[in-house]
């Protein structure tokens, strides 16, 4: 045969269809399973970034606006006061929580529960550090998830293709890189998907991590300080 | 904000992505420029062997071998290449001489000999109109299908042996060999010959020493030969450099065609092809590609 008529007969199979849809379409079930999946990773892990980039850029500046207020001077009776019925930040609620833990010991039956007071308002603000970096935490998990198993999923769906490539190619009894490419490019599009949906999965999983570690160690930093400032009034009413 | 807000701009984000990869990713077949393409003949053992019987001792150029030409006419090879047309670059030669040398028997008996040979002349018809003898206008065509049920023909058709062979030129029938091949007369230099060249003109081509660190010098030099193989003209540089390595290369060059003169590798009988050639001299090639034969 001329192998001019070969190439032209060729050709136009592996060059114009190789877009990425037909690339998915002629995949097998399961490497488009995981395709999918892949997919749908990738959307979630960029919805948690853009979440949580919000998020704590929300709560970084909130904490700017409430430390300053809280060293402003102004009496602390005041700012529960604006705060209680809205604490919408982390280190506004931890004030919130404190504050209430030691209005509640002074309006009841004052001279009573000053031994213990100091020891609970530091549990209480424990308390409400954890449930804040909790709320901060919140599906950062499934982004070191993504990262570390989006590869495995995508060279799973890789090897699945070029398993089945292989089987067609005996089927076919022709191994023209012709014949081969196809699939061979099909099967790698899925690897392709993975490392899409894993390397920003890994990149915002350490960013944020560190962003929550920084606003919790804030958080203690604070809670020490006014632990501080409360022992000392109790030890001065006391 | 909530997680649905930053769901949906993601997958807005996924779907611009997708269509544009959609839209971008498309294999552009590589660029590749065709290359040329080598003829290649597949020749037989049993041809190759006869191909080197005449060649290797065989120093007489001129000699026809008549004994075959005598072997070839017993038996009508002609009529068999009517039926089974294979390509046979003998072709020119053959018939070329049987119809030369077949020609004066028919004069003097015509009436006896009227088929046979007939035959011989068809075929040149054919193949060659110009060796046509003059001699024998007189039968015009006479039967164009008359071959199917010329009896002679008969033992052509049951002779089992490969109607495209060609006549041995060695030893076995003939003792005056022919010099060259059948296919010998092909106008252009054999890849033997431009190794033979080459060999002669790299071993006389002594670069100076740190001619290596230059690079890849090359250096176009047009030889004009005499038909003896000596030079016509000197050695002509068409390469233009400057720079006392590449002057040292050129000079070294041009001596060496001046050295080497009686090339005898070349053999007279295409002198047209090798008048005039353009020799490139290579220092990437010099120590690496050096072909072992010596002329």
């Amino acid at each position: 045969m001329n192998p001019a008529d070969v190439a032209q007969s060729v050709l136009p199979l592996t060059s114009s269809d190789l877009s990425l849809f037909t690339l998915f379409w002629h995949a097998h079930w399961i490497v488009k399973f995981v395709m999918l999946g892949l997919m749908v990773c990738s959307v979630w892990v960029w919805a948690i970034a853009i979440d949580k980039t919000v998020l704590y850029t929300r709560s970084r500046k909130s904490m700017d606006r409430f430390e300053t207020a809280f060293w402003s001077g102004q009496s602390l009776e005041e700012l529960y006061r604006s705060l209680s019925s809205k604490p919408n930040h982390s280190m506004a609620a931890l004030f919130v929580a404190a504050m209430r833990e030691w209005k509640r010991s002074f309006e009841g039956s004052p001279q009573k529960s000053f031994a213990g007071l100091q020891m609970r308002i530091e549990k209480v603000m424990q308390v409400t550090i954890a449930r804040e970096i909790e709320r901060l935490e919140r599906r950062l998990l499934v982004l070191a998830t993504v990262g570390s198993a989006g590869p495995f999923v995508g060279l799973f769906g890789t090897v699945w293709g070029i398993m089945t490539s292989f089987q067609s190619i005996a089927a076919s009894k022709n191994t023209s890189l012709a014949v081969v490419a196809p699939g061979i490019a099909e099967a790698l599009f899925a690897t392709a998907i993975g490392l899409v949906a894993a390397i920003p999965a890994t990149i915002f999983y350490n960013k944020f991590a560190g962003e929550v570690n920084k606003q919790a160690q804030r958080m203690e930093g604070f809670a020490d300080e006014f632990a501080a400032i409360l022992s000392r009034q109790i030890d001065e009413r006391g | 904000m909530q997680i649905k807000t930053a769901s949906a701009i993601s997958t807005g984000l996924h779907v611009l992505v997708l269509a544009w990869a959609t839209l971008s990713f498309s294999g552009k077949p590589f660029e590749t420029t065709p290359a040329e393409s080598l003829p290649v003949d597949i020749v037989s053992e049993k041809e190759f062997s006869q191909l080197t019987k005449g060649i290797k001792d065989a120093p007489k150029p001129v000699e026809t071998p008549k004994p075959v030409v005598e072997k070839k006419a017993e038996e009508p090879p002609k009529p068999v290449e009517e039926i089974k047309p294979k390509i046979d670059e003998k072709r020119e030669v053959a018939p070329n001489k049987e119809v030369k040398q077949e020609a004066p028997p028919p004069d003097p008996i015509a009436d006896k000999l009227n088929k046979p040979q007939e035959k011989p002349q068809e075929t040149a018809k054919a193949d060659q109109p110009q060796p046509l003898p003059p001699k024998k206008p007189p039968p015009p065509k006479p039967q164009p299908k008359k071959p199917e049920f010329n009896p002679d023909k008969i033992a052509a058709l049951l002779d089992k042996r490969d109607p495209t062979r060609k006549s041995i030129t060695g030893n076995e029938l003939n003792s005056a060999p022919s010099l060259g091949t059948a296919a010998g007369s092909a106008a252009q230099l054999s890849q033997s010959e431009i190794d033979a060249l080459k060999a002669r003109l790299y071993a006389l081509w002594s670069p100076p020493a740190g001619a290596q660190d230059a690079g890849n010098v090359q250096i176009t030099i047009r030889i004009r030969f005499k038909r003896d193989g000596t030079l016509a003209t000197g050695p002509q540089v068409l390469t233009s450099g400057n720079g006392p390595v590449f002057n040292a290369m050129r000079d070294s060059a041009v001596r060496a065609v001046l050295v080497g003169q009686p090339y005898t590798m070349l053999r007279p009988d295409h002198y047209e092809t090798w008048q005039e050639i353009d020799f490139v001299f290579d220092s990437s090639k010099m120590y690496s590609d050096i072909p072992v034969r010596r002329q």
